[in-house]
C-alpha cells in the first residue's frame, strides 16, 4: 500500500498540478511587489486558456497558442492596470470586473466561435520534452525510472516554470530592476522622488502578471488536456493569490507553495485508495490538500507581511 | 480633475458587468421559436423549460441529454422549447422563477443538486409541471414528477466489458498484466455511486479478483483534474478507466491516450460526442436521459403527466444502456458479447438486482 502511495508518479502529478498554480502566484507576487493586487489571475488564466486553444485551433501549431495565451493574458492585464494604475479605481473591484467579464467573453466567444457552448474539440498539445528509452532491467533501472518520471517526463511550460520561479527570485532581490519594482510596492513616494516612473514600473508589472496568467492557462489547456472547457481554471487563480502570501511574496517561495500544494492534491489522489480499507467520504480527502497547505504554512512560513503600499493608488504630488 | 476620473471609472466598471451580463444572457438563453419543424409535427400550444445544472449545455453529458429529449419533442410534438443555463448553484431559483413566470407549461430541473429547489418551488407554481431528473423526491407535489435512472443496470454492462477486456491481451495492445481497471467518478452523490457500485459488480461477475480503483474528483467541470484523477489508476496498472464526473472525466480521453490505456464514456455515447476519442473508447454507459424527457413531455401533452410520482428508467424501461463498440467493434471477443447478453438477460428477468451504492457491494 505505501509503495502505490509513495510512489515516482506522485511527484511528477505534483509537479504538474504545482505549475498553473505557480505561474498565476509568480505573477501575483511581482504585481503586489509593485504595489497593484491582482485579484483578476483567475480571469486572465480563463482568458489565456481560451485563447490558446483558438489560436492553435486556427494555426495548428500549440506554440502559437501559448503566445497567444501570454497575449491575452496580457490584454486584460492592460485593462487592470490602465483602471487600477491610471484611473485609481480600487484594484479589487477592478480585478472582480475582469473575473467576471474574462467568464463571460469565453462563454459567448465558445458560441460564436465553436458554435456551441461546453468544451471545444481537442487541439494539437505541446508533447513532453525528453524522450528517453527506460531501461527495462539491471541495476539503475528502478533508479532511472524514478528519475525519468519525476524530472524528465514533463512539458516545456513546467521547466519554464521552474526557471521563471528562479529568475525571478534572483532578479527580485539581487539586480537593480528588483529593487526598483520593491520600492513601487513599499514607498512609492520615494521611488518617485529619486525619478523612477511609478506609472510606467507598475504598468510593466502589470502587464507581467497578466503573461504568466496567460501561460498558465496555456499550461491546462495547451499541455494537460488540449481542449478548453467553460470555468475550467476553477478557482485555481485564487489558490494562485493564496500561494503568493503564502509564499511571502516571493517567486520562489510562491513556486514552493504551489509545489506543496500540488504535492498535497496529488497524495489525496493516492490516499483515496484508502476508502478500500475504510469507509471513509470522498469529501474528507478532496479537503486534505487545502487543510495540509494551511497547515504546513501556518507552522513554517510563519506571519507574512504584506509590501507596504500594496492596493494603493499613487497620487503624484 | 480626479473626480471626473473616478466617475469615469465608475461608469466603465459598470458598463463592463453590464455588458457581461448581456453576453451572458446571450450566450445561454437558447431560445427557439421554430415550432413549425415541418411535416408531422403538428402544433401545439405547449412550451417546456429546462434548467441546465452547473455543468451547463455542451457538457456532452447529461444536461446535453436533456436538451435533446427537448429537441426531439419540438420536431416531433412542435412544443416550443427552451434552456436556460446555471452558472451556480444560486442561479437555480432565479432561473425556475424566470421561466415559471414567462408561462412555460412544464419545467425540467436537471440534477441531482436541483432537487431541494424543486421541492421548494414547485408548490409555488401549480399550474406548471415540474419534472426533476436524478432527483429523489419523497411524496412530489400532484404537479411534479422525481426521475430516476437505474445508472447501476447499464454500468453493470460496462463493468462487464471492462472486468473481461483486461484479461484480453488479443483485444488489444494496451491491455497489460495488471487486473486492474479503474473507475473516476464527480461528486459524490447517488447518481454517481450508482454508476461506481454498478460497474463494480459487473466487473466482479466475470473477473472475481479484480481490483477497481476508484477516485472522485470532487466536481464535474475541472478536466484538468479528472485527467490527473485517470493518470493515477492508469500509473497504478488500470488498463480501462470508466468516468462518470461530467467535464472532469472527459479529461480522462487524453490521460488514456497518453499512457495507453482504454476509456468508457459515460452519459452519451462519448464516442460520437467527444471528436478525437476514438482511439480509447472502447464503449460508454449511457444514460437515455433523452428518451426519459421525451417520455414525460408526451404524456404531459396527451394530458397523461404521472405528477405526484417518482418514475424510474433501467434497462428495461430503455433508460440505460451500453453504447456501439465503435472502433472496437471487430476487436470485442464473442465471451464479452456472450457476457453482455447474459448479464442483460439476468437483469431483465431479475435474476441478478444490481447493487446501487457501495454498501450493497
Amino acid at each position: 500500500m505505501l509503495s502505490d502511495i509513495l510512489s515516482p508518479d506522485v511527484f511528477a502529478a505534483a509537479m504538474r498540478i504545482a505549475t498553473p498554480l505557480a505561474l498565476a502566484a509568480i505573477g501575483g507576487t511581482i504585481c503586489e511587489r509593485a504595489g497593484v493586487v491582482n485579484i483578476a489571475l483567475e480571469g486572465m488564466m480563463l482568458f489565456g486558456a481560451f485563447v490558446g486553444v483558438i489560436a492553435v485551433t486556427y494555426a495548428g501549431n500549440p506554440w502559437v497558442g501559448v503566445f497567444a495565451a501570454a497575449a491575452a493574458g496580457a490584454s486584460l492585464a492592460l485593462m487592470h492596470a490602465f483602471a487600477s494604475v491610471t484611473l485609481k479605481t480600487d484594484q479589487v473591484v477592478s480585478g472582480t470586473a475582469i473575473n467576471i467579464l474574462a467568464g463571460g467573453l469565453t462563454g459567448f466567444f465558445m458560441e460564436v466561435i465553436i458554435g456551441h457552448p461546453g468544451t471545444t474539440d481537442p487541439v494539437p498539445r505541446l508533447v513532453p520534452v525528453f524522450d528517453f528509452p527506460v531501461p527495462s532491467a539491471g541495476f539503475f533501472a528502478p533508479m532511472w525510472r524514478w528519475i525519468d518520471v519525476i524530472f524528465l517526463s514533463h512539458t516545456p511550460i513546467v521547466y519554464g516554470t521552474i526557471l521563471f520561479a528562479i529568475v525571478a527570485h534572483w532578479a527580485l532581490f539581487h539586480t537593480r530592476w528588483g529593487l526598483r519594482l520593491r520600492a513601487l510596492g513599499e514607498h512609492p513616494r520615494a521611488a518617485d522622488t529619486v525619478g523612477i516612473s511609478v506609472v510606467r514600473g507598475r504598468y510593466s508589472a502589470v502587464l507581467f502578471s497578466g503573461v504568466l496568467a496567460g501561460l498558465a492557462g496555456a499550461n491546462l489547456t495547451l499541455e494537460q488536456v488540449g481542449s478548453f472547457t467553460e470555468g475550467m481554471t476553477n478557482g485555481r487563480g485564487f489558490i494562485a493569490l493564496a500561494a503568493n502570501i503564502f509564499g511571502r511574496w516571493t517567486p520562489g517561495g510562491s513556486y514552493g507553495a504551489a509545489l506543496l500544494f500540488g504535492f498535497a492534491e496529488a497524495l489525496q489522489t493516492k490516499l483515496q485508495l484508502l476508502r478500500d480499507v475504510i469507509t471513509i467520504p470522498s469529501q474528507f480527502f478532496l479537503m486534505l490538500p487545502y487543510v495540509l497547505t494551511v497547515v504546513v504554512l501556518a507552522g513554517v512560513v510563519g506571519r507574512a507581511v504584506a509590501p507596504a503600499a500594496v492596493g494603493k493608488p499613487y497620487e503624484k504630488g | 480633475m480626479d473626480a471626473r476620473f473616478r466617475r469615469f471609472l465608475a461608469l466603465l466598471v459598470a458598463f463592463a458587468l453590464l455588458a457581461t451580463m448581456a453576453i451572458g444572457c446571450a450566450g445561454t438563453d437558447d431560445t427557439t421559436d421554430d415550432t413549425d419543424t415541418g411535416d408531422g409535427a403538428a402544433e401545439v400550444d405547449f412550451s417546456v423549460a429546462m434548467i441546465t445544472d452547473v455543468g451547463g449545455l455542451g457538457d456532452k453529458s447529461f444536461n446535453d441529454g436533456v436538451y435533446a429529449g427537448l429537441e426531439n419533442a419540438r420536431d416531433d410534438l412542435g412544443v416550443e422549447i427552451r434552456a436556460v443555463e446555471s452558472n451556480e448553484i444560486a442561479d437555480y431559483e432565479p432561473n425556475i422563477d424566470q421561466v415559471a413566470s414567462a408561462g412555460y407549461n412544464m419545467i425540467f430541473t436537471v440534477g441531482f443538486l436541483m432537487t431541494d429547489t424543486t421541492i421548494k418551488k414547485a408548490p409555488e407554481y401549480e399550474d406548471v409541471y415540474f419534472v426533476g431528473i436524478d432527483q429523489f423526491i419523497e411524496e412530489p407535489a400532484d404537479n411534479t414528477v422525481g426521475v430516476l435512472f437505474k445508472e447501476h443496470e447499464g454500468a453493470y454492462l460496462a463493468g462487464v466489458v471492462a472486468g473481461l477486456a483486461t484479461l484480453d491481451p488479443d483485444l488489444d495492445d494496451r491491455i497489460n498484466d495488471d487486473n486492474v481497471i479503474g473507475f473516476v467518478g464527480g461528486m459524490d452523490i447517488p447518481p454517481v455511486e450508482k454508476f461506481q457500485a454498478g460497474f463494480i459488480a459487473g466487473a466482479r461477475s466475470v473477473n472475481p479478483d479484480v481490483q477497481v480503483i476508484s477516485l472522485y474528483t470532487g466536481d464535474f467541470d475541472d478536466p484538468a483534474k479528472g485527467k490527473e484523477m485517470a493518470l493515477s489508476a492508469i500509473d497504478q496498472g488500470a488498463d480501462i478507466v470508466f468516468a462518470a464526473a461530467g467535464l472532469s472525466g472527459a479529461g480522462g480521453v487524453p490521460a488514456a491516450q497518453e499512457r495507453g490505456a482504454l476509456f468508457i464514456g459515460v452519459d452519451q455515447d462519448q464516442y460520437l460526442t467527444i471528436p478525437g476519442s476514438g482511439d480509447v473508447m472502447l464503449t460508454s454507459s449511457m444514460k437515455l436521459l433523452d428518451v426519459a424527457a421525451y417520455d414525460l413531455i408526451k404524456s404531459a401533452v396527451d394530458g397523461a403527466f404521472p405528477g405526484g410520482s417518482i418514475v424510474e428508467f433501467g434497462l428495461a424501461e430503455g433508460g440505460v444502456a451500453l453504447a456501439p463498440f465503435h472502433d472496437f467493434e471487430d476487436k470485442i471477443s464473442q465471451e464479452i458479447l456472450d457476457a453482455i447478453a447474459k448479464a442483460e438477460q439476468d437483469i431483465l428477468s431479475g435474476a441478478i438486482t444490481v447493487p446501487a451504492s457501495r454498501a450493497e457491494l
